[in-house]
């Protein structure tokens, strides 16, 4: 009883009834958001609940941003990244300029399908910890703990209803690195990604025009051309996309590419050769 | 689908995994790495609820280890087992239970034997001298019933490997693309690419 | 692990009733970003399925000389959280500390965007039934509009409308503002042209959407301060 009584005695837990929270002594921003809390309904079962309103048949449904098509690949030149910029809701397109590709730091990069929110969310999180990781160590993490710190944390709520497909790239000590991290917990190592709504069609051309050996023009050119059939053919794609070419010196920004310019400029082209 | 073998011999145990990682209808990756080496001498495969593999198999892996480091003894692979066991168990009368289907191959140095047990996601265990889990066990337990001696050389026990894989990849309308093979033997962990 | 709790009652089991907290009530709003200045409208209908509640109920609140947030959705849920905002921005989720007191300064407008994602963000399991925009200038006195989805997924944009009536005004912006799908480029607007352009969309929107109507409330947002304007709206 005594343990439990001097427990909550010391807890510093709410911010706002301490007087304690205008002294800057024992103020620690590493600790202060440690462990993220979330509002849950007073339910019974609140996956339930979450589930019931935010369900196509919910009276008044509470539509989460969805779909898309985004991919990665490893080349020799390092890694293209590849993005659409689309977000509907329902049959409603919410907005066609959404940066599905999330800048966590200067050297690291995380791509947004599923759920617009908890991917947001949970890669400022990420961007976060790895800051805090850097800051301790006095080096920069590698890209396969930063996946797997976002994997352990979205695994937490396995079940609950986050929504997220993510490649997270960049370039650390081993050299370029690729992994593919979603809400189910699977967190993937690879040399050639695509998720989403979009992704069979992304493959498809990803696929058969991958070559390890190619040029960073032809690289670019190659995962804009993909995201652009997948564009085409999936309805719940489109806008723009945004291409990004992960080096050593970091990740830099190759371009936004209007769907619309992008198809006219295909239609003067040839077809592909098939070999 | 997800295929898991084991095959146990006179002085070893394959264990083997199919290197798929799929999500919905698109194969995300070949040549995932769905084992873990709990120590020198046992191995868990595991399949099922993406993610919960992974998890489980970790958390197994480095409270086996931890145990080893405490008491400066390996653990049998009976005793890996039995742990396994009761953490799935206890795990499914939780909130949120692991779904995982598991094979851990060991040798048990002491015995100077060789161990498999076969375990679904239930928690249901078994010592056995054969085991496979996903569709593939329902071409392939047949199979190794035809086939499997308890005095089997290691030999013999990949040629069976390889005759199961092959009727997977002849009959299975899902294609099987390529496995992994670890074999356990009293010197340790081996892998043996198909 | 099991335990029985003590206790004089018989035992039963937990009666749960119908649990349904949330209400669309209609509603419009918009805002458009200028070089120097920024517009946040609303309309101040509150209704619920074919009746309508009252005519006259503010939207849009004023946050700072900077910073207006403008909601639609679950009128409840949008008190609330507006009210959230402004105490939040005397003392700051950020830190154990008041932000304005802490800080000696009010909050500027890209740093209450980020606030509001987290604050719906921290409401994923349970989240308010709105639709944010919040509209002002940014450090350097260009127009900002930042909009939300309801669990807290927020982008920056030249001009948004959400509600209602969204799917009848955001294509005459993505046309007007954005020259999507026009032979002239994009050029910047000016406040009266932003303003026709808003009143424009309004009295049009009220036309077709039953949900709209009543009044509109534009917020005028430039380094002068907040300007609030009222004009009717048809009232049927």
């Amino acid at each position: 009883m005594d343990a439990l009584v001097s427990k909550y005695a010391h807890s510093s837990a709410s911010p706002l009834d301490s007087s304690e929270g205008f002294s800057q002594a024992g103020f620690d921003a590493a600790q202060q958001f440690a462990l993220p809390m979330f509002d849950i309904p007073m339910v019974s079962n609140p996956i339930d609940f979450l589930r019931a309103h935010t369900d196509p048949s919910a009276e008044n449904r509470i539509r989460i941003q969805h779909g898309t098509t985004t991919l990665a690949f490893k080349f020799q030149g390092g890694i293209v990244v590849a993005v659409d910029s689309r977000a509907s809701g329902g049959s409603y397109i919410a907005s066609q300029t959404v940066k599905k590709v999330i800048e966590i730091n200067p050297y690291l990069l995380g791509t947004m399908a599923g759920g617009a929110a908890d991917c947001q969310y949970w890669e400022r999180e990420l961007g976060r910890r790895c800051r805090l990781y850097e800051l301790r160590n006095k080096e920069r993490i590698s890209v396969a703990a930063a996946s797997k710190i976002l994997s352990n944390m979205v695994y937490d709520y396995k079940g609950m209803g986050l929504s997220m497909g993510t490649m997270i790239t960049g370039w650390d000590k081993t050299g370029p690195a690729l992994y593919y991290v979603d809400s189910d917990g699977s967190r993937l190592k690879g040399e050639r990604f695509s998720v989403g709504s979009g992704s069979t069609f992304a493959y498809g051309v990803l696929d058969t025009g991958y070559d390890f050996d190619m040029s960073v023009d032809d690289a670019i050119a190659l995962g804009k051309r993909s995201i652009y059939h997948a564009c085409h053919r999936d309805a719940y794609s489109g806008g723009s996309v945004n291409v990004f070419h992960v080096k050593e010196s970091g990740w830099e920004f190759k371009g936004n590419f209007d769907f619309d310019k992008l198809h006219w400029d295909y239609q003067a082209q040839p077809k592909g050769q098939i070999v | 689908m997800e295929t898991l073998f084991g095959i146990t011999g006179k002085d070893f145990v394959i264990a083997a995994y199919d290197t798929k990682a799929v999500a919905s209808i698109t194969m995300m990756k070949i040549g995932e790495d769905k084992s873990r080496n709990l120590n020198d001498h046992s191995v868990m495969l595991y399949s099922g609820e993406p993610g919960d593999g992974v998890h489980f198999a970790e958390y197994i892996e480095r409270n086996v280890k931890l145990n080893g480091i405490r008491h400066g003894l390996e653990m049998s692979p009976k005793a890996v087992a039995s742990f396994a066991r009761r953490e799935l168990a206890d795990s499914l009368r939780s909130r949120k239970p692991y779904s995982v289907n598991l094979l851990i191959a060991g040798y048990d140095v002491k015995k100077d034997t060789p161990a498999l047990y076969w375990m679904d996601h239930l928690a249901s265990s078994a010592e056995v001298p054969f085991a496979a889990h996903g569709y593939g066990a329902y071409y392939c337990l047949s199979m190794m019933d035809r086939y499997h001696r308890p005095d089997i050389t290691e030999e013999e026990g990949i040629k069976l490997l390889k005759m199961c894989i092959n009727e997977l990849r002849t009959r299975m309308i899902l294609n099987m693309p390529d496995f992994v093979a670890k074999v356990v033997t009293k010197e340790g962990i081996r892998v043996v690419q198909l | 692990m099991m335990s029985t709790v003590p206790s004089e009652l018989p035992v039963t089991a937990p009666i749960e009733h119908r649990f349904d907290p949330y209400v669309d009530n209609g509603g419009t709003l918009l805002s458009i970003a200028g070089k120097d200045f920024c517009v946040v409208a609303a309309d101040t209908r509150l209704s619920e399925g074919y009746s309508i509640h009252t005519r006259y109920v503010p939207k849009s609140v004023k946050l700072s000389d900077k910073t207006v947030i403008s909601m639609g959705g679950c009128y409840a849920d949008c008190l609330t959280l507006t009210k959230r905002i402004q105490q939040n921005m005397e003392a700051s989720l950020v830190a154990p500390m008041w932000y304005r007191h802490a800080h000696g300064k009010t909050m500027s407008t890209a740093a209450i965007a980020q606030m509001l994602s987290i604050m719906l963000y921290q409401k994923r399991f349970f989240p308010f039934y709105s639709w944010c925009i919040l509209g002002g200038l940014d450090e350097e006195g260009r127009g900002a509009v930042y909009t939300y989805d309801p669990v807290g997924s927020y982008e920056r944009e030249a001009c948004r409308c959400a509600g209602s009536a969204s799917s009848l005004i955001q294509p005459f912006l993505d046309n007007q503002i954005n020259f999507k799908n026009q032979a002239s480029e994009r050029r910047e607007l000016s406040l009266d042209q932003v303003l026709r352009i808003t009143k424009d969309s309004f009295t049009s929107a009220t036309e077709r959407d039953i949900y709209t109507g009543d009044y509109l409330e534009i917020f005028v947002i430039t380094s002068n301060g907040v300007e609030l304007q009222k004009m009717g709206l048809k009232k049927d």
